[in-house]
């Protein structure tokens, strides 16, 4: 088994061991920061990695993506601002638990979840890395639009109270992601002639408005009144309250283990990315939890499941990029241009070339898994306490400067600047008459790559749309997600 | 190395040892480090030219250089930044510019090559390829002209982005061989290529680097050019086998503002031809698959132009048919 030697060689090697440790508390670090996201940091960081060990450099920023996946929770469960999309499902449930004073024992579950769930990604990358390329390769685009497809139903768990409103929500997220060059005609659409919108609408900046600006407005509306924190965080009434016990923690192990296979899944395919899988896996445990009408008033259940899934993509994520050249995450994108960078070729040839390295990366990445959750674990209800005792009108005025350092620092462009307040004052205003966020960024998220799949598919068919049903893989994806319509439709008229 | 150095290879360089410096190259002396605008993410083809342009610059310049990435908009993002630049040569970009060009003949776009700027050296290029899955019916060009001529419009074929390189390159080459076929544009290169692997399509156009390390899963029929790849030199060119092509590749070239001085512009392509004939840079491009290929800026202008002109006639197709 390649792996233990990869083990034997990143244990033996203090420096890397350093760097994975870095990286660990560097991910956790801009995950938690609401804005900044694990690939704009990756971005930033990357330059610098060119200068350090092929090894070094491709563990530093895979480990990254992994915390920095984790990370978005801390953000997400104590101020409704997810740190990144892949966390913008687990505040949810997060920051109602937070409000009932339970913030600790919330990132105590998100953490376990997110380590369940990672070494789950990673342990079927290293078992079945050349299976789940071989797999990657047969999914085509009609069988990308079956799972895009599928996953659309998920919008309709975070629909909430009003439907009408929630699908207005979603309606208006295909609209804001139609914006910009059509993906086949490569034609303007509503750009009205301006010349910064042919770029289309980014997510970073869109989903830092939304969420963190939006959350902002929404806290300055409601200063004066008294923050409700239950009570003084530290005492030992809190800490008894948040202190995480086997027996609550035992229904979220079927989430998790869901989530896990959903995340690594989702992983496997091109584009997807982790805020997909937590949303999905969201919807899927919601459909499937004894309590649904718990999900999204503060559900241990609703942290664990899309924790879990946000980062059992990290893993297998990584083997059609390996082997096929095909990112299946931004960060993997990020990834392809380290190895192209340090001139290694990656490819099916890669394994036979640079065996001993891909091995001692996946090593690395099971050694950043272990690092994070212990510093998780103990440490997420230390900075959880910690930052409840910060006055809100010192807090919330940091977090408004670090949206706009996040908005800009992502691709260095002021027009991201002024999407991301154009899309706080949609997020507040959207909170203020019911219409939904969460509802809105995820067919955001989903409607891009939809799209892109759906146009691809027709040309390649000779007879329309009926690709999607002469292909079996794209049929059985296009059944689920009918199927799951249904099934939720019969049990909302129950 | 510093100043005094620089000075003395570049008066070796112009075989001048002894007579006072070049006078041109002499009076170009960056004080500030030279930004860079790359108007693509960090990480990818054009990029990799720019960071190893940039771990040897040093052996020549007494500043560095550094790359400044501005992606958006297929490139015009930063284009339109460096436009704007002031012109005293601390602002540079360096561009694939076949995909500049193009872009700016198929879209509205408030610069292009020639108008908006200095074109100043060209360092590299990436040419486009044919390639079919290892699986596929064709084993040489011929083969899938007559099966595409036997079936007009039943092919379907992949390619990076309509109005990109490959795509223009791609629709010359069906063209010149009079046959009718459906394109599919993906996002990317290692998008195509995986198309063309998993045989989502019956042939692909891409940069002849995407097939390197993919020799068992996919076959490059034929390469784009007048001449052979340096480092994928196997890969027979389209005349070689008898076919027509029409010249559309991505020259990788130094732009800098339009109004920048005569003599700067002179003693920065002096430099970067001496950039672009150091052994460590050959090294590095090899490393990553490419390499060097210095044209001077009237050169390297006079290979755009001609390229605009082998183009415009397909861009008017697409134009015309979107």
């Amino acid at each position: 088994m390649e792996i233990f030697a990869g083990l034997a060689a990143v244990l033996t090697d203090p420096i890397l061991i350093f760097y994975v440790l870095l990286a660990a508390v560097v991910g956790m670090v801009v995950g938690a920061i609401p804005g900044l996201t694990a690939s704009a940091a990756i971005a930033m960081l990357l330059p610098i990695t060119f200068y350090m060990e092929p090894l070094a450099a491709l563990a530093f920023l895979y480990v990254i993506g992994k915390s920095g996946r984790y990370g978005g929770s801390i953000a997400a469960i104590l101020f409704n601002t997810p740190g990144t999309a892949a966390s913008a499902a687990t505040q949810l449930d997060g920051y109602p638990l937070s409000r009932r004073g339970l913030s600790s024992k919330a990132m105590k579950v998100a953490t376990i979840s997110s380590v369940i769930g990672d070494f789950t990604g990673e342990v079927l990358l290293i078992v079945g890395v050349g299976l789940i390329a071989a797999i990657a390769l047969k999914l085509g685009p009609p069988e990308l639009f079956a799972v895009y497809f599928a996953a659309f139903v998920v919008i309709g768990s975070v629909i909430g109270k009003s439907i009408l409103k929630g699908l207005a929500s979603a309606a208006l997220g295909v609209l804001i992601q139609m914006i910009g060059l059509d993906p086949i005609s490569s034609e303007e659409r509503f750009t009205f002639g301006n010349f910064d919108l042919t770029n289309g609408i980014s997510l970073v900046p869109l989903m830092i408005g939304i969420f963190v600006l939006g959350e902002v407005f929404a806290q300055l509306e409601v200063r004066g009144k008294k923050t409700e924190i239950v009570d003084e965080p530290g005492t030992a009434d809190s800490r008894a309250r948040n202190r995480l016990t086997w027996a609550e923690y035992k229904p979220c192990l079927p989430h998790v283990v869901r989530s896990s296979f959903i995340g690594a899944f989702i992983g496997m395919l091109p584009g997807l990315g982790s805020a997909i899988a937590a949303f999905v896996a969201y919807g899927e445990g919601k459909r499937r939890a004894k309590n649904p009408e718990e999900w999204g008033k503060g559900a241990l259940e609703g942290v664990a499941a899309p924790e879990a899934a946000n980062n059992a993509v990290s893993g297998p994520s990584m083997a059609p990029l390996l082997t096929l050249g095909i990112p299946g995450s931004t960060i993997g994108a990020i990834l392809v241009g380290v190895f192209l960078i340090h001139g290694i070729q990656i490819g099916p040839t890669l394994f036979l070339t640079s065996k001993e390295l891909v091995y001692s990366l996946f090593a690395a990445g099971l050694l950043g898994i272990v690092f994070y959750g212990l510093i998780g674990y103990y440490g997420a209800s230390f900075v959880g306490r910690f930052i409840l005792k910060i006055p809100t009108d010192v807090l919330y005025p940091v977090i408004f400067l670090t949206a706009f350092v996040a908005a800009y620092s992502s691709r260095g462009n002021l027009f991201d600047v002024y999407v991301m307040v154009a899309a706080g004052f949609g997020g507040w205003v959207m909170r203020k008459l019911d219409f939904n966020p969460a509802a809105f960024v995820i067919s955001f998220v989903l409607a891009g790559g939809a799209e892109e799949a759906f146009r691809q598919s027709l040309l390649l068919s000779d007879d329309g749309a009926l690709i999607f049903i002469t292909r079996p893989v794209a049929l059985g994806f296009i059944l689920l997600g009918i199927g799951a319509v249904f099934f939720r439709a019969r049990s909302l008229n129950r | 190395m510093d100043r005094r150095n620089f000075l003395r290879v570049s008066a070796a360089a112009s075989a001048l040892t002894l007579a006072p410096l070049n006078a041109a190259f002499a009076d170009w002396k960056p004080r500030r480090p030279i930004n860079v605008i790359l108007p693509y993410k960090a990480g990818g083809g054009t990029d990799s030219f720019g960071r190893a342009i940039t771990a040897v610059s040093d052996k020549v310049l007494s500043v560095p250089l550094v790359i400044v990435n501005k992606p958006g908009s297929s490139g015009i993002t930063g284009a339109t930044e460096a436009a704007g630049a002031r012109p005293d040569g601390n602002t540079i970009m360096l561009t694939s510019a076949g995909s500049f060009l193009l872009t700016s003949m198929l879209r509205e776009t408030k610069v292009n090559p020639f108008d908006s700027f200095r074109i100043v050296a060209q360092i590299g290029n990436l040419s486009s390829s044919l390639m079919v899955p290892a699986d596929s019916p064709y084993q040489s060009i011929d083969d899938l002209v007559a099966d595409a001529k036997a079936n007009p419009g039943k092919l379907r074929w992949g390619h990076t982005g309509r109005g990109g390189v490959h795509h223009v390159s791609g629709q010359g080459f069906l063209n010149a061989n009079g046959l009718k076929a459906q394109d599919v544009p993906f996002k990317g290169g290692s998008a195509i290529r995986a198309a063309v692997i998993g045989a989502q399509v019956d042939f692909g156009f891409t940069g002849v680097q995407q097939a390197a390390g993919f020799e068992n899963e996919l076959r490059v029929l034929g390469l784009n050019a007048g001449s052979r790849d340096k480092v994928m030199s196997d890969v027979p060119t389209f005349t070689e086998q008898g076919h027509a092509f029409v010249d559309i590749s991505s020259p990788i070239v130094l732009f800098a503002p339009k109004t920048m001085d005569d003599e700067i512009a002179v003693g920065m392509e002096a430099a970067i031809k001496e950039i672009a004939a150091l052994p460590e840079f050959a090294e590095i491009m090899a490393k990553r698959g490419n390499s060097p290929a210095f044209l001077s800026g009237a050169e390297a202008e006079a290979r755009l132009k001609a390229m605009q002109e082998q183009a415009a006639p397909i861009i008017d197709q697409l134009k015309s048919e979107s």
